[in-house]
Protein backbone atom coordinates (compact mmCIF):
# COMPACT_ATOMS: atom_id res chain seq x y z
CA UNK A 1 0.00 0.00 0.00
CA UNK A 2 1.13 3.71 -0.84
CA UNK A 3 2.05 5.72 2.33
CA UNK A 4 0.10 8.89 2.80
CA UNK A 5 2.17 12.24 2.18
CA UNK A 6 -0.04 14.63 2.33
CA UNK A 7 1.12 17.35 4.49
CA UNK A 8 -2.18 18.92 5.55
CA UNK A 9 -2.46 19.06 9.23
CA UNK A 10 -5.01 15.90 10.00
CA UNK A 11 -8.26 16.67 10.87
CA UNK A 12 -8.65 13.77 13.07
CA UNK A 13 -7.10 11.15 15.43
CA UNK A 14 -7.25 7.63 15.84
CA UNK A 15 -5.87 5.91 19.11
CA UNK A 16 -5.19 2.42 19.70
CA UNK A 17 -5.52 1.87 23.62
CA UNK A 18 -3.67 -0.47 25.44
CA UNK A 19 -5.43 -3.55 26.16
CA UNK A 20 -8.70 -1.25 24.71
CA UNK A 21 -10.67 -0.18 22.26
CA UNK A 22 -9.87 2.03 19.13
CA UNK A 23 -10.18 5.92 19.88
CA UNK A 24 -11.40 7.98 16.99
CA UNK A 25 -11.81 11.32 17.43
CA UNK A 26 -11.97 14.59 15.83
CA UNK A 27 -14.05 15.35 12.28
CA UNK A 28 -15.23 11.80 11.20
CA UNK A 29 -17.79 10.54 8.60
CA UNK A 30 -18.54 7.82 10.21
CA UNK A 31 -20.54 4.70 8.32
CA UNK A 32 -22.18 1.77 10.39
CA UNK A 33 -22.11 -1.79 8.90
CA UNK A 34 -25.55 -0.75 8.03
CA UNK A 35 -24.44 2.02 5.95
CA UNK A 36 -25.73 4.65 8.42
CA UNK A 37 -23.70 7.54 8.66
CA UNK A 38 -22.86 10.60 11.17
CA UNK A 39 -20.18 13.08 10.24
CA UNK A 40 -18.94 16.15 12.36
CA UNK A 41 -16.92 16.34 15.56
CA UNK A 42 -16.82 12.87 17.23
CA UNK A 43 -14.97 10.95 19.43
CA UNK A 44 -16.29 7.26 19.25
CA UNK A 45 -14.69 4.16 21.00
CA UNK A 46 -14.89 0.64 18.97
CA UNK A 47 -14.32 -2.36 20.43
CA UNK A 48 -11.22 -4.21 19.57
CA UNK A 49 -11.44 -7.36 21.36
CA UNK A 50 -14.23 -9.18 19.39
CA UNK A 51 -16.43 -9.85 22.57
CA UNK A 52 -18.48 -6.64 22.96
CA UNK A 53 -21.88 -6.91 23.36
CA UNK A 54 -22.76 -3.76 21.75
CA UNK A 55 -20.72 -3.85 18.96
CA UNK A 56 -19.09 -1.97 17.51
CA UNK A 57 -19.23 0.40 20.18
CA UNK A 58 -16.88 -0.77 23.37
CA UNK A 59 -18.58 -1.96 26.38
CA UNK A 60 -15.55 -2.70 29.00
CA UNK A 61 -15.67 -6.33 28.05
CA UNK A 62 -11.73 -6.23 27.64
CA UNK A 63 -11.73 -6.07 30.76
CA UNK A 64 -12.88 -9.44 31.53
CA UNK A 65 -11.40 -11.43 28.20
CA UNK A 66 -8.50 -9.29 27.86
CA UNK A 67 -6.58 -8.55 24.60
CA UNK A 68 -3.10 -9.75 23.83
CA UNK A 69 -2.34 -6.05 22.48
CA UNK B 1 -34.62 15.55 -6.32
CA UNK B 2 -37.34 13.62 -6.84
CA UNK B 3 -36.95 9.85 -8.62
CA UNK B 4 -39.31 11.00 -11.70
CA UNK B 5 -36.98 14.26 -12.28
CA UNK B 6 -35.08 14.43 -15.88
CA UNK B 7 -32.40 16.40 -16.85
CA UNK B 8 -31.61 16.82 -20.66
CA UNK B 9 -28.77 18.66 -22.14
CA UNK B 10 -27.19 20.11 -24.93
CA UNK B 11 -23.55 20.18 -23.57
CA UNK B 12 -24.01 23.78 -23.27
CA UNK B 13 -26.94 23.97 -20.78
CA UNK B 14 -29.14 21.53 -18.96
CA UNK B 15 -32.84 21.53 -18.79
CA UNK B 16 -34.30 20.29 -15.33
CA UNK B 17 -37.83 18.62 -15.53
CA UNK B 18 -39.90 18.38 -11.93
CA UNK B 19 -43.00 16.26 -13.44
CA UNK B 20 -44.53 16.73 -9.99
CA UNK B 21 -44.34 20.75 -10.65
CA UNK B 22 -45.93 20.80 -13.67
CA UNK B 23 -49.79 22.04 -14.25
CA UNK B 24 -49.71 21.01 -17.76
CA UNK B 25 -50.04 25.20 -18.77
CA UNK B 26 -48.71 23.76 -21.62
CA UNK B 27 -46.60 26.97 -22.56
CA UNK B 28 -43.89 25.08 -23.56
CA UNK B 29 -44.77 23.15 -26.25
CA UNK B 30 -47.14 25.68 -27.71
CA UNK B 31 -43.69 28.41 -27.52
CA UNK B 32 -41.51 25.26 -28.79
CA UNK B 33 -42.99 22.21 -30.20
CA UNK B 34 -39.26 21.43 -31.84
CA UNK B 35 -37.65 21.11 -28.46
CA UNK B 36 -40.78 20.28 -26.00
CA UNK B 37 -42.90 17.69 -27.44
CA UNK B 38 -45.21 15.64 -25.12
CA UNK B 39 -46.04 13.24 -27.73
CA UNK B 40 -42.21 11.85 -28.15
CA UNK B 41 -40.16 10.33 -25.89
CA UNK B 42 -37.60 11.65 -24.73
CA UNK B 43 -40.05 14.36 -24.45
CA UNK B 44 -37.53 17.15 -24.50
CA UNK B 45 -35.08 17.33 -27.64
CA UNK B 46 -32.00 19.52 -26.55
CA UNK B 47 -30.84 19.54 -30.71
CA UNK B 48 -34.42 20.98 -31.80
CA UNK B 49 -33.37 24.87 -31.04
CA UNK B 50 -30.73 26.98 -29.67
CA UNK B 51 -29.96 27.62 -26.39
CA UNK B 52 -30.80 31.22 -26.35
CA UNK B 53 -34.67 29.81 -27.31
CA UNK B 54 -34.81 27.09 -24.85
CA UNK B 55 -33.67 29.33 -21.95
CA UNK B 56 -36.33 31.61 -23.41
CA UNK B 57 -38.88 29.16 -23.32
CA UNK B 58 -38.00 27.60 -20.12
CA UNK B 59 -37.67 30.95 -18.56
CA UNK B 60 -41.66 31.24 -19.53
CA UNK B 61 -42.95 27.68 -17.53
CA UNK B 62 -45.01 29.27 -14.71
CA UNK B 63 -44.38 26.39 -12.48
CA UNK B 64 -40.57 26.13 -12.74
CA UNK B 65 -41.09 22.26 -13.45
CA UNK B 66 -39.12 23.28 -15.95
CA UNK B 67 -35.47 25.13 -14.95
CA UNK B 68 -31.72 25.24 -16.42
CA UNK B 69 -28.18 25.69 -15.62
CA UNK B 70 -25.82 26.50 -17.92
CA UNK B 71 -22.99 23.42 -17.78
CA UNK B 72 -19.79 25.50 -16.61
CA UNK B 73 -21.82 26.86 -13.73
CA UNK B 74 -22.84 23.04 -12.79
CA UNK B 75 -19.02 22.10 -12.76
CA UNK B 76 -17.94 25.04 -10.73
CA UNK B 77 -21.02 24.22 -8.05
CA UNK B 78 -19.78 20.39 -8.26
CA UNK B 79 -15.86 21.48 -7.78
CA UNK B 80 -17.03 24.06 -5.09
CA UNK B 81 -18.62 21.02 -3.46
CA UNK B 82 -15.97 18.25 -3.18
CA UNK B 83 -13.09 21.63 -1.82
CA UNK B 84 -15.70 21.70 0.76
CA UNK B 85 -16.11 18.26 1.95
CA UNK B 86 -12.41 17.74 1.57
CA UNK B 87 -11.90 20.70 4.36
CA UNK B 88 -14.39 19.64 6.44
CA UNK B 89 -13.49 15.78 7.08
CA UNK B 90 -10.69 14.13 8.54
CA UNK B 91 -10.86 10.83 8.72
CA UNK B 92 -13.73 8.71 6.67
CA UNK B 93 -14.62 5.70 8.98
CA UNK B 94 -15.75 2.25 8.38
CA UNK B 95 -17.74 -0.44 10.41
CA UNK B 96 -17.52 -3.71 8.31
CA UNK B 97 -19.85 -6.02 9.03
CA UNK B 98 -18.21 -9.42 10.66
CA UNK B 99 -14.94 -7.53 9.67
CA UNK B 100 -12.56 -4.41 10.69
CA UNK B 101 -12.68 -1.00 10.88
CA UNK B 102 -11.32 0.84 8.06
CA UNK B 103 -10.09 4.45 7.96
CA UNK B 104 -9.38 6.59 5.36
CA UNK B 105 -8.67 10.17 4.60
CA UNK B 106 -6.78 13.08 6.75
CA UNK B 107 -5.56 11.30 10.06
CA UNK B 108 -2.88 10.19 12.80
CA UNK B 109 -3.05 7.38 14.06
CA UNK B 110 -1.11 6.21 17.29
CA UNK B 111 -0.25 2.72 18.79
CA UNK B 112 -0.46 1.35 21.96
CA UNK B 113 2.40 3.42 23.08
CA UNK B 114 1.87 6.62 22.13
CA UNK B 115 4.42 6.20 18.74
CA UNK B 116 2.50 7.28 15.51
CA UNK B 117 2.10 4.44 13.20
CA UNK B 118 2.64 4.44 9.44
CA UNK B 119 -0.10 6.55 7.87
CA UNK B 120 -1.70 4.26 5.24
CA UNK B 121 -4.36 6.13 2.64
CA UNK B 122 -6.46 3.29 3.85
CA UNK B 123 -5.89 1.35 7.38
CA UNK B 124 -7.82 -1.65 8.41
CA UNK B 125 -7.87 -2.10 12.40
CA UNK B 126 -8.75 -5.53 13.74
CA UNK B 127 -11.97 -5.98 15.29
CA UNK B 128 -12.16 -9.71 16.73
CA UNK B 129 -9.71 -9.15 18.41
CA UNK B 130 -7.23 -12.42 16.88
CA UNK B 131 -5.14 -10.58 13.98
CA UNK B 132 -1.33 -11.68 14.27
CA UNK B 133 -0.50 -8.80 13.09
CA UNK B 134 -2.38 -6.38 15.70
CA UNK B 135 -3.55 -3.56 15.89
CA UNK B 136 -4.05 -4.52 11.78
CA UNK B 137 -6.63 -6.50 10.48
CA UNK B 138 -5.16 -9.91 8.56
CA UNK B 139 -8.16 -11.71 7.99
CA UNK B 140 -7.73 -13.82 10.95
CA UNK B 141 -12.03 -13.29 11.64
CA UNK B 142 -12.69 -15.04 8.68
CA UNK B 143 -11.02 -17.86 9.92
CA UNK B 144 -12.55 -17.53 13.47
CA UNK B 145 -16.16 -16.78 12.21
CA UNK B 146 -16.45 -13.69 13.94
CA UNK B 147 -19.14 -11.94 13.62
CA UNK B 148 -20.10 -8.33 14.81
CA UNK B 149 -22.32 -5.33 13.52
Amino acid sequence: MEEDKSTSPAKAEVRILKDGPIMIKGVIRFRDSSGNVTTGEQELYICRCGGSANKPWCDETHKKIGIAY
Amino acid sequence: MDANDKKYTNGEITVFWQPKKCIHATTCYRELIEVFNPRKRPWVNMNGASTEEIVRVVKLCPTQALSFKYNNDIRDEEQKEKTAEGAETGAEVRVMEDGPLVVKGNFVIYDTDGKELKHLKLTSLCRCGSSHDLPYCDGTHRKIGFTGK
